[in-house]
């Protein structure tokens, strides 16, 4: 071959190489055009990772529909400002409860201008209904003021309403007696194991974030704490309740209420507990800067609480500044903590090696590893409703921090962990033919949804906010994507909170209507 | 003092800009990104007045103007206080310290592995240039440099853990096994207590993430180690020494190596600083209680003083290790200057 | 992971000295190396002609370019389309889903085809773009070196003690996603490597004789760094160039295993290993397809790039 063909061939291979890269470049920026006539509606959807799937499959059924959606892959606190800038149209997100109450669910996601109305909805007959309730005593009242404020939401349509998913929780065969709970707490006082006495669970979190009950926030390290801790009152898995360190309370008006406590709880460290005990937790809590100068995260959960009273030395008062019905739910996350030991040790030292009144003694751990809990011997026995009461039969309980699904769900099957959270819906089929594991699942406190921007075009129009509600299959993507554990949503409200009109019927998939109300709205649709 | 000595202090002072810098750039960075947190730390619960956030806010100082904040973290960083982290609630200097020896541990088994694997590989590579075993090797080491860790980490987990059963999925010792703490490495603290039921454990729960973190390094270690020596087996006294009669192994071992082994130095010495640095995502996969999982975490979850002491902590290990390789450096080829 | 063998491999040839050949000083015969543009490359072309592997990984990525060029024609399937009634189909060669479908029930063959042009261009882009800005910065402080040199440093010694990941991920934060700004993000950093490599380069090819003639020749600066210098520095630059494209790519996967990656719309390779690790149980294709599809690309950029390097290092053209 001659020098000179060669380099022909190499030239014309260069200029193909230019060529291809030029087309690769305008084809992707390009992307693929829409058909339109007249005004067509284009959106796009964001998302975290985490729901990226189910964001694809809401793009496909808007595309049908003749919408043009793109979905766009965000980290939540990165487009959570933005959302709160109004910048955004549509917007996977979702929310907790933990009060089975629409009061941490439904105010501050609903109400106008409130922490979690990343929609900026804003309707002025819902605020009525919502600032009243909170003040309403009598359940009927308020009751009736949910079903009203239940129908006006469903009406308006600020989001795409979804579901709620199911808790849905493993465990090795050996395990006993063991339910995951609607508020994803795990309670090990009451679980069992037939091997050996350790019980190993694994936690889909990166860490939790303290061992101080007065300065976290979140809903894993509360799992850990309250094996650790004890508080007035506990729950129920199905969300009711019941007394743990209280004997007993009273109501002897709407803003006060009066507890009775247990004469035989004592704290790890040999001390009994009593009133002062749990004056000194709520002051803590209450006051600013108490805890080593800082302050704690969490008053704002107790309400209106006002302020707390010895009375004697097994009794203690509560007065509110008004009315505030779910304040023994609110209760439920609070853990007595020892004032005698705090003061001697200091806040710092209090962290490093809690002591508390539950089921279980801190022993070693990292909050991002591993927590190692011993079992204490000399345990009150827990709340009389929730058997078995006395010590707890496991000698030992760890909680691991295993923040990768897979590998979770490799440990439980390698037997190294006995319990795990949140079960990826398709490992859960594979897992299930596996004789060693049993699996739970029980309806889930989040409320999952598509929130739109009221704030700017084209969602500040209602019958494009409803049309987007027909537009979508929530029971295909759910039996997909989620196996069926999960709970369809006709509105903001779970069934499972208080004041949820079970008669209120979800938004039906019809494609049709949707296009209607599109056309009526002024964009073209595509049939 | 020698003239090295005069050039290793200069090479120190000029780090101490470099790392004020460093934290200023971090503390602007991270007030760049969108995201409140206080409204983070506050979860989702309801009820939160804006007061409390308020009150919170000034805790932190977070309510006051940017060059003023600066000044104040500037300020207590000189008295050696990092700060408290917003997340945590708890010292910033604690977490840190908690986590540097489990990062340090993993990149140093890493390391090994690399090291291990790499050089000889390299010079086998080297030794029978485009020969089956060169060629094989040379393809494995971009195999190493292409997969993404978590795939690797992954399959290791399957295939070790699930189906052969012979290594643990993730954490890093089992309870109840772990050596008294003393440098708070888990194989050094073993073997010092002479406690080598803790070593087998320690090492066990070391393989997999050291080898998913290792195969990348090793593929580079392998291809610099290749590379120079090929280099150094043509080079003038190499040739000499086979002239004069010097068997071929010798000379591979004895006079081409040494060479050799100067380019990867250098390179082993910036993948320390990739591997301390880039870790992050295999202490994920593996549940590895380091200082990569926490950076990722603070970030996400704007803690701004632990992700700029965190940041601090890493430019630090890369200023000193580069510093430490242009030392040996200069002790393996003396001509060279700093 | 970050490899610096060409920053290496330059550190040591100053290293060896200036009585061994180095790039640093002139030898004798290869001292400049004007521009000759395509004539140019095609010559390299022409040489990487005895270098199989360089030919084999030449193809590979030729096969890989024409399967992102005309990706409509080529795939299936739509890259996008959702057939939720078939999730997870296993791959059967012969089959509607050859490699098998996905969470989604997308076609992965389709999804690996259309992702060539993601994966590509994210490579080509980032290195191109961290190239120009490299190397003309590096030029500039390189040839004039002075304070402009000495700020450039600080700078970036700054920036090179900064974590990647972390600055890709608070950048990606800061910008928001796109498929442009993932590209914005991983060049912030990314010329760091080029401006260190050209700058060096260019302060030991200054002092040469073929620069010396130019001065006296009355050239421009500007002149003079374009047409006398860069020829002379461009090999070693575009050889770090190609060993950076892969990881770019792999950079996006860990981005997206963050979920900081690009839109799922668009299907990318990083993106596709990534969201198919947690089916790695039950669905081990949906992950490792598309990562191999990754290695054999790395694999072939990584060959024509030993190819590239034999070629234009003169020590081993002597040879």
């Amino acid at each position: 071959m001659g020098k000179g063909k060669d380099h022909g061939l190499s030239r014309c291979l260069t200029a193909l190489v230019v060529l291809a890269a030029i087309l690769v470049f305008t084809g992707l920026i390009a992307g693929s055009p829409i058909q339109a006539s007249g005004k067509t509606l284009s959106i796009i959807v964001d998302a975290v990772a985490d729901r990226a799937d189910e964001a694809e499959i809401i793009a496909t059924y808007l595309r049908a529909v003749g919408v043009e959606a793109e979905v766009r892959l965000w980290e939540w606190n990165a487009l959570k400002d933005r959302l709160e800038a109004g910048e955004r149209q549509m917007y996977l997100s979702d929310w907790g409860s933990a009060y089975f109450d629409p009061f941490d669910l439904v105010i501050p996601r609903l109400a106008t201008g409130d922490r979690g109305n990343y929609s900026g909805y804003s309707n002025a007959e819902l605020d009525h209904l919502l600032d009243k309730v909170q003040r309403l005593v009598d359940p009927n009242e308020r009751k009736e003021a949910y079903f009203k404020a239940q129908d006006i939401i469903f009406h308006d349509a600020p989001w795409i309403f979804g579901y709620a998913l199911n808790e849905v929780e493993a465990a090795r065969v050996e395990i006993t007696n063991w339910q995951p709970s609607m508020d994803s707490r795990i309670n090990l006082h009451d679980v069992g194991i037939t091997q050996g006495d350790t019980i190993v669970v694994a936690m889909k979190e990166d860490k939790i974030v303290t061992l101080d009950p007065a300065m976290y926030r979140d809903r894993p390290t509360e799992t850990v704490l309250r094996n650790i801790f004890d508080g007035l009152v506990t729950r129920t898995w199905d969300g009711k309740v019941v007394p743990e360190i209280a004997e007993s309370w009273t109501v002897p008006s709407d803003n006060t209420y009066v507890f009775n406590l247990r004469k035989d709880v004592k704290f790890h460290n040999g001390d009994p507990l009593d009133a002062d005990d749990v004056v000194f937790t709520f002051k803590r809590i209450m006051e600013e800067g108490a805890i080593a100068g800082q302050t704690s995260p969490r008053a704002g959960l107790l309400g209106p609480l006002e302020s707390v009273r010895k009375i004697d030395q097994y009794t203690v008062e509560f007065t509110l500044a008004n009315p505030f019905p779910i304040f023994p739910q609110a209760l439920v996350h609070f853990q007595i903590v020892p004032e005698g030991y705090i003061k001697e040790v200091g806040d710092s030292g209090f962290a490093a090696k809690p002591v508390g009144a539950g089921p279980f003694k801190f022993k070693e751990g990292r909050l991002d590893d591993q927590i190692v809990l011993e079992r204490f011997e000399e345990y009150y026995g827990g709340s009389p409703e929730i058997p078995p009461i006395g010590i707890a039969p496991a000698k030992t309980a760890i909680f691991r921090m295993i923040p990768e699904a897979t590998v979770r769900v490799a440990a439980l099957k390698a037997g190294e962990v006995h319990i795990i959270q949140q079960l990826p819906p398709d490992l859960a089929v594979t897992l299930s033919k596996d004789k060693n594991i049993q699996i739970k699942s029980v309806e889930g406190t989040r409320v999952y949804c598509v929130e739109l921007n009221c704030r700017r075009a084209p969602f500040d129009d209602i019958r494009v906010r409803q049309a987007m509600n027909y537009a979508v299959d929530w029971d295909v993507i759910l039996e997909s994507i989620y196996g069926g554990d999960a709970i369809r949503l006709a509105c903001a409200f779970l069934p499972s909170g208080f004041g949820f009109n079970p008669d209120l019927a979800p938004y039906p998939y019809d494609p049709e209507k949707a296009r209607t109300l599109l056309e009526e709205a002024g964009y073209s649709v595509k049939r | 003092m020698t003239r090295t000595q005069v050039q290793i202090i200069e090479r120190i002072l000029a780090a101490i800009p470099i790392m004020l810098g460093v934290v200023i750039l971090a503390f602007l960075f991270m007030r760049m990104i969108p995201g409140d947190p206080v409204d983070i730390m506050m979860g989702e619960a309801g009820g939160v007045t804006h007061e409390e956030m308020a009150s919170l806010r000034a805790q932190f100082d977070l309510d006051k103007s940017l060059p003023v904040q600066l000044v104040l973290y500037l300020g207590r960083l000189f008295k050696g206080d990092m700060g408290y982290s917003l997340q945590r609630a708890r010292p910033v200097k604690e977490i840190i310290l908690e986590a540097v020896p489990a990062t340090v541990e993993l990149a140093l088994f890493s390391l090994l592995f690399a090291l291990i694997l790499g050089i000889p590989l390299g010079i086998a590579s080297a030794r029978y240039q485009n020969s089956i075993v060169d060629r094989i090797g040379m393809a494995t080491s971009f195999l190493g440099i292409s997969m993404p860790g978590f795939w690797l980490g992954i399959i290791g987990i399957i295939v070790f853990s699930l189906g052969l059963g012979w290594l643990p999925t993730s954490g890093r010792i089992t309870y109840g096994m772990a050596p008294k703490s003393i440098t708070g490495l888990m194989t050094l603290d073993a073997l010092i207590t002479a406690n080598t039921g803790a070593l087998k454990d320690a090492l066990r729960y070391l393989a997999l993430p050291a080898v998913t973190m290792g195969a990348g390094v090793a593929a580079v270690v392998a291809r610099v180690t290749r590379s120079s020596m090929l280099e150094a087996l043509k080079t003038d006294y190499v040739l000499f020494a086979k002239a004069k009669g010097v068997p071929d192994r010798t000379v591979t071992i004895k006079h081409a190596l040494r060479n050799a082994l100067i380019p990867t130095v250098t390179v082993v010495g910036l993948q320390v600083g990739t591997l301390l640095g880039g870790n992050m995502i295999v202490e994920t996969i593996f549940g590895w209680p380091g200082l990569g999982r926490i950076v990722v975490d603070a970030i996400f979850s704007r803690d701004y003083p632990l992700v700029q002491a965190a940041v601090m902590v890493y430019a630090l290990t890369f200023v000193v290790i580069n510093l430490a390789t242009d030392i040996f450096y200069t002790y393996l080829n003396p001509k060279m200057t700093l | 992971m970050s490899v610096n063998a060409e920053h290496v491999d330059s550190l040591k040839r100053r290293s060896l000295g200036s009585d061994t050949y180095t790039l640093d000083t002139p030898v004798p015969g290869i001292s400049r190396r004007p521009w000759s543009g395509f004539r140019n490359i095609s010559g390299i072309l022409f040489k990487l002609k005895n270098h199989p592997g360089a030919i084999v990984g030449g193809f590979v990525i030729l096969a890989y370019v024409i399967c992102a060029v005309f990706a409509p024609y080529i795939a299936p399937h739509s890259p996008g389309e959702v057939a939720l009634a078939k999730r997870f189909v296993p791959p059967v060669i012969g089959s509607i889903n050859p490699l098998g479908t996905d969470q989604l029930g997308r076609d992965i063959l389709s999804r690996i085809i259309y992702g060539a042009r993601v994966s590509i261009l994210v490579g080509v882009l980032t290195v191109a773009i961290s190239m120009v800005i490299g190397v003309g910065l590096g030029l500039i402080a390189g040839y004039y070196q002075g304070s402009f040199d000495k700020i450039m440093s600080r700078f970036t010694d700054l920036l090179l003690a900064f974590p990647y990941l972390i600055f890709v991920i608070g950048a990606m934060s800061v910008l928001g996603p796109g498929f442009w700004n993932l590209i914005l993000a991983l060049c912030f950093k990314g010329w760091v490597e080029f401006y260190r490599l050209s700058r060096a380069e260019v302060m030991s090819q200054k002092a040469s004789e073929y620069v010396e003639a130019a001065r006296a020749l009355g050239r421009t600066d500007g002149a003079i760094m374009i047409s006398e210098i860069l020829p002379n520095i461009i090999h070693s630059i575009l050889v770090l160039g190609t060993l950076r494209m892969g990881n770019m790519i792999v950079m996006e996967s860990s981005l997206s295993f963050l979920g900081l990656g690009v839109p799922p719309s668009i299907p990318a390779w990083g993106s596709m290993v990534s969201d198919g690790r947690r089916y790695m149980l039950n669905a081990w294709w949906v992950a490792t397809l598309p990562g191999l599809a990754l290695v054999v690309l790395v694999l072939a950029i990584n060959l024509v790039g030993e190819g590239l390097r034999d070629v234009l290092d003169p020590r081993l053209k002597e040879n």
